[in-house]
């Protein structure tokens, strides 16, 4: 086996990334016996095939990948070969600090320049579509070589353009996810996609930007294709669902309508009240004294 | 100014129209709900989500179109999709999700009644083919797999019935959404006990049985005042999607049938007599009282053509389907007819009408290696409209079919049309107003106000927009293949049965 390795507390080259715990290009010229086992992922683990095949397993799932083909490993999840065994062949490896918060959101410390708003979008997709294996993305194979020679040579701006490339890596690889999983076909298939993402998590605050993300259309087209699909804005579609819910809510008498506001997604009981009058004409209270019986 | 507006609570959207009481559109708008198919053969609808998106639609519609011009409403008209099933709790309130007219859990149900002596009985006194789209099929599946649910059930309704008692609070069905039940004896305009009892359920767990022209009780106050309406506006009950399309295309009582093409089609003809086939392939859903509308359904159609475009079409631009189909017509047109004998059977979701085998599938047939992309593009409309045909052929064994009227956003597109009128060696017309289900619903509100006297005058005044002319030297052409088709339809029954199987 013959690696290049920079491995956090050892390597120079990465003093001044304490975020970066390993970056490696693995290439292996006989099959080895439990050299890659299955662990799980603390942090972020982004791995490109360069040259071979390999059968890996990756949170639960069993996936073959190719030379072009790129996985994302996120904290938590279980990742290495079903067999323990390290096949023939060679790959890029990034291993990146990162954390969850409440299980949906991925936390990557201040060195990326991803917005706050930019995150919880590109959390929302990897989370829903994983395991994620990425096929035919060489572009990924080339950012990972760009940031090994950045950290290597040291030139001028290379603090930013190593923590650049790795956001590129996650702009990337989520937007070519999208695009793999919707692949601009089927506007229906595709929009009941997004419908089952809202409804299980319609306590979420959804904004316009992440759903159009989640779809891989840019807000415009989005918008549009929304509109003219379903007579309703996603915005207001998104609203359709909750009320829906909180319909249901109502007319079951054990869960206050405070609570039911907050289950449904609306920000405030005020809120819900208004949104919930001006659809049905009714406030909620009333709507539930006239259609729910104790028995 | 008075108004008319028709509510269509249709397979995947509230489509809501209002209309001046010359008949002119003064606008519509419609909202999205979807399907859930959380099982094979499964295929259900949210209530609440249908109900609300009424709600959001038609109070979008009222401030935007009507208030602002000071029209006052004299009557809202519902229609909707047939067989869907919903139980509702003694309090009105629903048990889970509504049952569409796609679910298929009750195939065994519609085996079983179909091989027995009951099969018989039954299309005799209701009508109605015996499908798993049934809701007595529906409500039997019910008693034995969801005993809980069935025990509990205060009423069984349709979804229409359920978005009606919302807004008024009174239980109603009308006879031809009755009809399609399967639980209506058509000749006494009553339900039929058989046909309960097959269900497990007794009358009284099924909403009152009423004309089409039939008042639903009042608008709720609340609704009144979130609406802007008044109290004395009519809610009327209604019909169905498939017979207001039928009424809303002009062909009332004549040598005339319709030809509807959206997703999935159907062929319909409308008299006073109902139309008794041997084979039990033939609906018969009463109107009015010795009317009614009688037809074949496909589960093929424009839905069809857009999985062929899906899956082999070239898209510039991401989600244009529209293009696509577009330019995959221009290719088809380049064919000669027939396709260079090359044959399409469109069984994709198993078929209906007339041969009624949910097991049947698709195929392409007689390909040889001259036959190109574009004879596969021609192939594929073929196939879908030798179905059509296959439909209208068994009508034509009851009632002589003079010509055609066309609707529907697959069978109106020109192309399509003309091959229609070869294949059917028939002249074809369009209508003016292509929403011919929501043109149907404001005829029937129009004839209730006494606008019209009855349903056929209404549908005189359906203006024909476009018509085409049958080529014969087509149609022979056609026909040669047509015997083919039908009888590789009727052949294969064993292999569908085995295919259908493995997958």
């Amino acid at each position: 086996m013959n690696q290049t390795v920079l491995v956090q507390g050892s390597s120079e080259e990465l003093v001044l990334f304490p975020h970066i715990i390993e970056l490696s290009v693995v290439k292996n010229s006989s099959t080895q016996l439990n050299a890659f086992p299955k662990t799980i992922a603390s942090g972020i683990k982004f791995l490109y095939v360069l040259d071979g095949k390999f059968h890996w397993n990756i949170h639960n799932g069993e996936y073959t990948v190719y030379p072009g083909d790129a996985a994302l490993i996120l904290p938590g999840q279980e990742f290495g070969s079903p067999s323990g065994v390290l096949e023939i062949g060679s790959f890029s490896f990034l291993h990146i600090k990162a954390s969850l918060r409440d299980a949906d959101e991925i936390i990557l410390d201040k060195w990326s320049s991803l917005s706050g708003n930019e995150m919880i979008a590109i959390s929302k997709i990897l989370l829903l579509n994983s395991p994620l294996v990425i096929t035919k993305i060489n572009e990924a194979g080339k950012i990972l070589k760009c940031i090994h020679q950045e950290l290597c040579n040291q030139e001028v701006g290379y603090y930013a353009r190593v923590n650049n490339n790795i956001d590129e890596l996650f702009i990337l690889l989520t937007r070519q996810l999208t695009r793999q999983n919707n692949p601009g076909r089927d506007f229906p298939k595709t929009f009941t996609k997004l419908d089952e993402a809202l409804r299980q998590d319609i306590a979420h605050q959804w904004t316009v930007d992440e759903m159009a993300a989640l779809v891989g259309l840019g807000n415009t087209l989005f918008n549009e294709k929304v509109k003219s699909y379903t007579g309703f804005s996603p915005l207001n579609y998104l609203i359709s669902i909750r009320i829906t819910e909180a319909i249901k809510l109502l007319k079951k008498r054990n869960i206050s309508i405070t609570d039911i506001a907050l289950d449904t997604g609306f920000y405030s009981s005020q809120h819900f009240s208004t949104t919930f009058k001006k659809l049905t004409g009714f406030t909620p209270g009333e709507f539930r004294k006239n259609n729910s019986y104790t028995e | 100014m008075k108004c008319i507006i028709t509510i269509e609570l249709g397979t995947n959207a509230v489509r809501i129209f209002a209309f001046d009481l010359n008949g002119i559109t003064i606008g519509s708008m419609k909202g999205y709900y979807p399907t859930f198919h959380s099982q094979p053969d499964y295929s259900e609808q949210d209530p609440e989500q249908i109900f609300i998106t009424m709600l959001y639609v038609l109070k979008n519609l009222l401030n935007e179109k009507i208030h602002p011009k000071k029209y006052k409403v004299a009557s809202v008209c519902f229609t909707s999709s047939m067989h869907s099933t919903l139980v509702v709790d003694k309090h009105g309130i629903p048990l889970g999700n509504a049952f569409t007219w796609a679910d298929n859990r009750a195939k065994k149900e519609a085996i079983e009644i179909k091989a027995s002596p009951l099969g018989d009985l039954m299309y005799n006194s209701t009508g109605t083919p015996l499908h798993p789209m049934s809701p007595m099929l529906k409500i039997a599946w019910m008693k034995k797999n969801d005993t809980q649910k069935f025990q509990q059930a205060g009423k069984f309704l349709s979804i229409k019935s359920y978005v009606v008692h919302q807004l008024t609070g009174e239980y109603i069905i009308d006879y031809s959404m009755a009809c399609a039940t399967g639980m209506l004896n058509i000749h006494k305009i009553a339900w039929e006990p058989e046909a309960l009892r097959f269900a497990g359920i007794s009358s009284d767990k099924l909403p009152q049985l009423m004309p089409v022209f039939a008042t639903a009780g009042t608008l709720k106050k609340a609704y009144q005042n979130s609406f802007g309406l008044s109290a004395d506006t009519k809610i009327l009950i209604g019909s169905s999607d498939g017979c207001m399309a039928t009424l809303g295309a002009g062909i009332w009582n004549s040598d005339k049938a319709t030809i509807t093409i959206e997703d999935s089609s159907a062929v319909r003809v409308v008299g006073n007599k109902i139309l008794h086939d041997e084979k039990k392939r033939i609906f018969n859903y009463l109107i009015t009282e010795n009317c009614f509308v009688s037809g074949g359904p496909s589960n093929s159609g424009g839905g069809t053509f857009e999985w062929f475009s899906k899956q082999f079409g070239d898209f510039a631009a991401a989600y244009d389907i529209d293009s696509c189909m577009n330019s995959l017509l221009q290719e088809a047109a380049k064919i000669p007819t027939g396709s260079g004998g090359l044959l399409f059977l469109p069984y994709l979701l198993g078929e209906r009408a007339p041969i009624w085998n949910p097991d049947a599938r698709g195929m392409y047939f007689g390909i040889n290696i001259k036959h190109e992309r574009q004879h596969f593009i021609r192939a594929t409309i073929e196939g879908i409209l030798y179905e059509i045909y296959s439909i209208g052929k068994m009508l034509n064994e009851h009632k002589n079919i003079s010509a055609l009227s066309v609707n529907g956003s697959f069978a109106s597109i020109p192309f399509c049309t003309q091959m229609i009128a070869d294949i059917f060696n028939k002249p074809v017309y369009i209508t003016k107003n292509a929403n011919s289900v929501s043109i149907g619903a404001y005829l029937l509100a129009a004839t209730e106000m006494g606008i019209f006297k009855t349903l056929d005058e209404a549908a005189g005044q359906i203006e024909i927009a476009k018509s085409y002319s049958p080529a014969e030297n087509h149609h022979n052409t056609y026909m040669k293949y047509f015997d083919i088709f039908e009888s590789l339809s009727n052949k294969l029954g064993d292999e569908f049965a085995k295919i259908a199987e493995l997958q």
